[in-house]
């Protein structure tokens, strides 16, 4: 059976590896790079956001501060500020969910 | 119980604050990833002629009983995880069984949804977003999805003001080990003048909505939180994801018809939270964007006060103002 739709459209989580999958490949010649990509910038690093250790809690399924009774996501307000490294993806708005 | 199932990464800290939320109300809350199925997760489940779906998830800490799920939270979870040592072409196989066996019980879930997940992937698509939004009534920006040149030359001089390109699905990728993003663009002439590469792929363009500020509107339900967004830079002005460090924010009440115009529009994509993005004009014009079925919002709560948690709660646990 060769399903007509990819079954993650009714399921969908993060791809393998990561939201945005990684590539260590160059950008091609002007003809079969997408014209919309000559726009594309490095987020700026120096503006990045820092975010806090955390461990999760099974117990109380969230996550908790280390060395901290502060709970991260009371110390975190902020959207994830992409600074260019693949690890520090953007907010769930900018990047794809699947 | 009535318990809550909570599907989302376990590093998504704004899902905290609804489970804390939730827990703070008394409900019961089960909450995993997807990644903890199959290897930290187990799930059986039967149907006959007599009963539907019937079974359950068990963890390490916990059981979940599929009867006694009122409502659930899907928040992009990760995706599942297999034993070291299966070959590729198992562990596709097996990500294939797994996203139609667990992933397909549990959407098979009739109960509250937040938002259920064939609905959002669905209303990920903009051009499906627009035409839903213009059957409710929104205002849009003229758009033009094409890969041809002459398609944008012409729209371009149809358009009597400025054109913009952004991208159509997702704008962020990794190239060269780097992660690079694509904001919205306010096309120049000599922009206009080399459309080299349009043809690869698909592009879309709209005409530039003057606007005094933007609003991320977050719907929890049919509840409106709304956010004016305002910036002091030229690139945060013209998209304000590209300078997120210039922005202010503050509460705003959107016109009773644009909230009517929105509900309609959530209710036509059957999702029970989105973050929108309106432009308002200098005149107060709404001018629908686009909606964002797994939105940020946690950043917004924090900058507004909106308790955007507790109607996310809300709408899980069926409170109705």
């Amino acid at each position: 059976m060769i399903p007509v739709a990819h079954p993650r459209e009714a399921f969908p989580l993060s791809p393998e590896g990561g939201r945005i999958p990684h590539s260590s490949e160059q950008p091609s010649g002007p003809d079969t790079r997408p014209w919309v990509l000559r726009f594309a910038v490095l987020p700026d690093s120096a503006r990045a956001t820092a975010l806090p250790p955390a461990l999760y809690d099974e117990d109380r399924q969230i996550s908790v501060g280390v060395d901290t009774d502060l709970l991260p996501y009371m110390q975190t307000h902020s959207p994830t500020i992409p600074d260019g490294s693949p690890a520090n993806p953007p907010p769930l708005d900018e990047g794809p969910k699947d | 119980m009535p318990t809550v199932l909570v599907i989302a990464a376990r590093d998504d800290w704004p899902t905290d604050r609804v489970v804390k939320t939730l827990d703070e109300r008394g409900a019961t809350v089960f909450r995993m990833d997807a990644a903890e199925f199959p290897e930290e997760a187990g799930l059986a489940a039967r149907i006959d002629d007599s009963h539907g779906w019937a079974g359950g998830v068990v963890t390490s800490h916990r059981e979940l009983d599929l009867a006694d799920v009122s409502a659930c939270y899907f928040r992009t979870p990760h995706p599942f995880r297999f034993a070291e040592g299966m070959s590729d072409a198992e562990r596709r196989f097996a990500a294939a069984q797994a996203r139609a066996g667990f992933g397909g019980i549990l959407t098979a879930l009739d109960c509250r949804w937040v938002s259920h997940p064939s609905a959002m992937s669905r209303a990920e698509y903009k051009p499906y977003q627009l035409a839903a939004a213009r059957e409710c009534g929104l205002t849009l920006p003229p758009t033009l999805i094409t890969n041809r040149p002459d398609a944008v030359q012409a729209f371009a001089g149809d358009i009597p003001g400025t054109i913009i390109c952004k991208p159509v699905a997702s704008p962020v990728f990794i190239e060269g080990d780097q992660l690079k993003a694509v904001y919205t663009r306010v096309l120049t002439e000599d922009d206009l003048g080399d459309l080299t590469g349009m043809e690869t792929t698909a592009h879309l363009f709209q005409a530039w909505v003057d606007k005094a500020y933007e609003v991320r509107l977050t719907m929890a339900g049919d509840r409106p939180f709304a956010a004016e967004v305002h910036s002091d830079t030229k690139a945060g002005y013209t998209d304000w994801r590209s300078d997120y460090k210039s922005l202010t924010y503050k509460p705003t009440a959107p016109p009773p018809d644009v909230i009517e115009r929105v509900r309609a529009l959530m209710h036509r994509l059957e999702l029970r939270f989105g973050a929108l993005d309106f432009v308002v004009s200098p005149a107060g014009e709404w001018t629908f964007l686009e909606v964002n079925p797994c939105g940020q919002w946690d950043w917004i709560q924090h900058a507004t006060g909106h308790p955007i948690a507790e109607g996310i709660a809300d709408e899980l646990l069926g409170v109705t103002e």
